[in-house]
């Protein structure tokens, strides 16, 4: 995403994002967008109901179940699809008999409040920083754009994994992760902030409002920070899917959430030594990620298209007229 | 106490005739009816192992028994028996001296003879200077690694720098090229088991190229190394200065050896399953079958055949910290023995192929002095009821909330997955456990000092050579406590009866009767609850389509690469 791609040239065009009832008819209209958040919808009441559906099964994510699984063949559960029975839905774990479903759910409570979280701190970081360094003095802004080049340029998960090795075992593991994983993530959304304030720093309304004696700081909060929620909006759905294969690689890797807590990340690692004696223990927390990063996915460009002020030809051709002006740099956007 | 010297002579060269015997039946219980040692000689063995080799330099290695690659390559005074799998495979023979080593009357002072006709691989004569070098290399501190007992046994070992700094080391003599005596500050009568250590592999001075020796390390045995890229792949090829006629523990069948490392696990035991090419000549020296071949044995009865299953010497344990509170109270230690579910340990470290219960500290083989007891029985899931009693007595009718310190390597014996299974079991006794996991090598030293040492860690201990003594020692022994690291007494013991009872089991020669002594020790120990034995680890290994002759030592629980053929 280039800097200013979503931010208009000519002053003819309204800067500010469509009001929330023209964002929620564009998505209405997108069926893979619909698709999405009933998929997302379901996903996030899955993981708040996660004791609920453990209690309707009968069965917790730490219960071992020893005679469930076959010890001299290293722990292969008893009976077809991973030892799925009426008691345990989704059949037990290998080598524990610990109930799928139960640690499945579970596993996404992690999962998801992970990614969310670490989504929050990148964002916030990211738009203080990105503001600091588009309406501070050049000096500000070099010194910030050179750490935003250095956070982006940062193998970030030879770095989580290190941080995430030193920080002593008593503190909580989910909010470290939300911390390494924001703390190593912003720089991507400072940039984008600070190129959108400065194509809003130019514009009528803001210069209007700096004439008139307004502090800087309440430029930001009045005049600038509204019209970067559509962007910033966008850029978050899109950052949370990077942010859940962020969490499950970094607990695939051993470094992430620590047993008994599942988490998906964490139900692969340890499902690569099953993959031929009990497959599917393998593919539910693989398919589980994958819908979960995929609907992430299609919902944030849905969000982006329908944010856009100037995608709206392609989704609501015609329809506004006051915007009715074509823009050249709309056909790639 | 001790045996007298003459039947000390007699029993080895008693040994010595049944070896001969052994070797010329042709290792016996082979796998194949088809082995002929005779003809087995030709082909490429491949070795495909997960952890490196390390530096190949006998100072640094540490082995157990001469090792299982180093064997190959390094001779040394003694050795593990290589020619049978029975009881017998668990003992030392002679293998560059003539035999085990000649004590004097208290077993301070061993005297070995070294045999005639014995050459390196560039045809030099082995002498024994060449042996005391060795033996003196490896307290360089340039040189690291190796077994802890040489430093702590030799007279003047503590203070010595080695050859390069130190000089020479006046308590081992070698009156003339013959001959090498050792003299040690104490009596110990396993003297002849720390000689099978490849420390006790000749070196010629001549040669010696300090740390980069491992490069090439002048061969005293049927291989030699042609290249070695920091252990990652070693290749070995037939040194023409070595023959069977002077060697009659290594067979040495193939005529190439290519030993393979940083091989991930279930990739090993997918090579090795399927055994194509290359691989129908392979084995692995350290990787068990995984849970996808496990489960493929019962209904493939020709991949059933290719795996061989033996023992190591090796107690995983959970180790209090008497000196952390609640664990100075023995009846808390009692109730976590009470309370622990040994099937779901051993499941969550691969099932009952590949681990079994273990209520004993010492491995339950003979040669360890074995002493079966369960003082605190637990079955197989645990006696929460009986655990909730004794907490009840120690004062916490309510339960108790503890932490358990934990690797964080997964599948190994003191990773997540067993601490989780720990804290499940305690859990239904009342015992909240809190888990705290630490990246291996920090773990390791911080249970191995005692200012660090947490209250409850999972450990274990293996053995350096089948006997009581190298088990119970280190573990138990008050002198042993470290202050400064490296400490492996977790409940810092002093006990002068226990300790008064070590001496006096290190001073018996005789094997079964010390094998006794270290037995009655460990079910004394027992009692106590330093400790809640864990399992035993069983070794469950395949092999290539085109191996033969795979009978399992009874010393290292495998296979002998010196004895099995390819062709």
């Amino acid at each position: 995403m280039s800097e200013t791609s979503t931010v208009p040239r000519s002053p003819d065009v309204d800067p500010r994002p469509p009001g929330r009832h023209q964002v929620w008819q564009r998505l209405r209209a997108d069926r893979a967008a619909l698709a999405a958040l009933v998929a997302v919808a379901l996903l996030v009441l899955i993981a708040a109901a996660a004791p609920l559906i453990c209690a309707l099964e009968g069965q917790n994510a730490t219960t071992f179940h020893n005679s469930l699984i076959d010890s001299a063949t290293g722990g292969v559960p008893i009976g077809p699809f991973g030892g799925a029975s009426g008691a345990h839905w989704l059949g037990v774990e290998p080598g524990t008999g610990r109930d799928v479903l139960a640690r499945l759910v579970t596993g996404a409570q992690v999962s998801l409040a992970v990614s969310l979280g670490a989504t929050a701190v990148q964002i916030t970081l990211g738009v203080v920083i990105g503001l600091a360094a588009g309406l501070g003095s050049r000096a500000v802004d070099t010194v910030l754009s050179r750490a935003m080049d250095l956070v982006i340029a940062f193998p970030s998960l030879v770095f989580a994994v290190a941080l995430m090795a030193v920080v002593p075992g008593g503190f909580p593991r989910p909010l470290l992760l939300m911390l390494v994983i924001g703390v190593l993530g912003w720089g991507q959304t400072a940039r984008i902030v600070r190129g959108q304030v400065f194509g809003l720093r130019g514009l009528d309304y803001v210069a209007a409002a700096r004439l008139t004696g307004a502090r800087r700081a309440r430029v930001a909060r009045r005049e600038i920070l509204p019209a970067l929620a559509g962007p910033v909006i966008t850029y978050g759905v899109l950052q949370l899917p990077a942010n859940v294969t962020q969490e499950a690689g970094l607990s695939f890797l051993g470094v992430g959430v620590r047993p008994p807590t599942p988490s998906w990340g964490q139900m692969l690692a340890s499902a690569t030594d099953w993959f031929q004696a009990d497959p599917s223990y393998v593919l539910l927390p693989a398919t589980l990620l994958f819908v979960t990063v995929l609907a992430f996915t299609v919902l944030g460009e849905s969000v982006r298209t329908a944010l856009d002020p100037r995608a709206k030809s392609r989704l609501r051709a015609g329809l506004d007229r006051r915007r009715g002006k074509r823009n050249p740099e709309e056909a790639e956007a | 106490m001790s045996k007298s010297r003459a039947a000390v002579a007699a029993s080895a060269v008693a040994l010595l005739a049944g070896l001969t015997a052994a070797c010329g039946a042709g290792g016996s219980k082979g796998s194949s009816a088809a082995f002929d040692p005779a003809t087995c000689q030709g082909g490429t063995l491949t070795v495909l192992n997960h952890r490196g080799q390390g530096n190949f330099d006998p100072a640094e290695l540490y082995t157990s028994g001469g090792g299982k690659v180093p064997t190959l390559v390094f001779r040394t005074l003694t050795t593990r028996n290589h020619t049978t799998d029975g009881p017998d495979s668990a003992k030392v023979v002679p293998d560059l001296a003539t035999d085990t080593g000649k004590p004097n009357q208290d077993a301070t002072v061993w005297t070995y003879h070294l045999k005639p006709g014995l050459k390196f691989e560039d045809g030099t004569p082995i002498r024994s200077a060449d042996v005391k070098y060795g033996v003196e290399r490896s307290f360089a501190p340039e040189l690291p690694g190796g077994p802890p007992y040489l430093r702590d046994w030799l007279i003047g070992g503590e203070a010595y720098q080695g050859p390069y700094k130190g000089g020479d080391l006046a308590s081992i003599e070698t009156p003339d090229d013959t001959t090498i005596v050792f003299k040690l500050r104490k009596p110990e009568g396993d003297f002849p088991f720390l000689a099978t250590a490849t420390q006790f592999a000749p070196v010629p001075k001549d040669k010696d190229t300090g740390t980069s020796y491992q490069k090439h390390p002048v061969s005293s045995g049927p291989y030699k190394v042609v290249s070695n890229d920091g252990g990652k792949t070693i290749v070995l090829d037939r040194n023409p200065n070595w023959s069977r006629s002077a060697d009659d523990q290594r067979l040495a069948c193939p005529d190439k050896v290519v030993v393979n490392s940083g091989l991930d696990q279930s990739v090993i035991n997918q090579r090795l399953a399927a055994g194509t090419g290359d691989d129908a000549g392979a084995v692995t020296s350290d990787t068990n079958v995984n849970a996808s071949v496990l489960a493929r044995l019962n209904s493939d009865a020709a991949l059933k055949s290719r795996v061989v299953t033996g023992f190591f010497g090796e107690t995983q344990y959970l180790a209090f910290n008497p000196k952390v509170k609640p664990f100075d109270d023995v009846r808390v230690r009692q109730a976590v023995s009470y309370a622990i579910d040994r099937e779901s340990v051993v499941n969550a470290v691969g099932g009952s192929s590949v681990a079994k219960p273990a209520t004993t500290f010492l491995p339950d083989q003979p040669a360890f002095g074995y002493t079966p007891y369960d003082y605190f029985p637990a079955g197989q899931n645990g006696d929460p009821a009986k655990a909730k009693e004794l907490l009840a007595q120690a004062g916490y009718p309510n339960g108790l909330t503890i932490t358990l310190s934990h690797s964080t390597v997964t599948g190994d014996g003191s990773g997540p997955e067993v601490a989780a299974a720990v804290q499940e079991a305690l859990g239904k006794a009342g015992i909240t456990v809190k888990l705290d996991g630490t990246a291996d090598d920090d773990y390791q030293t911080k249970y191995q000092k005692p200012a660090t040492e947490p209250g409850l860690f999972l450990a274990s201990w293996g053995a350096d050579w089948p006997s009581g003594g190298p088990f119970l020692a280190p573990v138990f022994d008050g002198r042993q406590i470290l202050a400064d690291g490296g400490n492996y007494n977790s409940a810092q013991l002093d006990d002068p009866k226990v300790n008064a009872e070590i001496d006096a089991a290190n001073r018996l020669t005789d094997s079964a009767q010390a094998a006794k002594a270290w037995g009655s020790l460990d079910a004394e120990l027992g009692k106590q609850a330093y400790t809640v034995p864990l399992y035993h680890p069983v070794y469950k290994r395949l092999y290539g389509k085109d191996v033969k002759n795979t009978y399992v030592s009874q010393w290292n629980g495998l296979y002998d690469l010196s004895r099995i053929s390819v062709k």
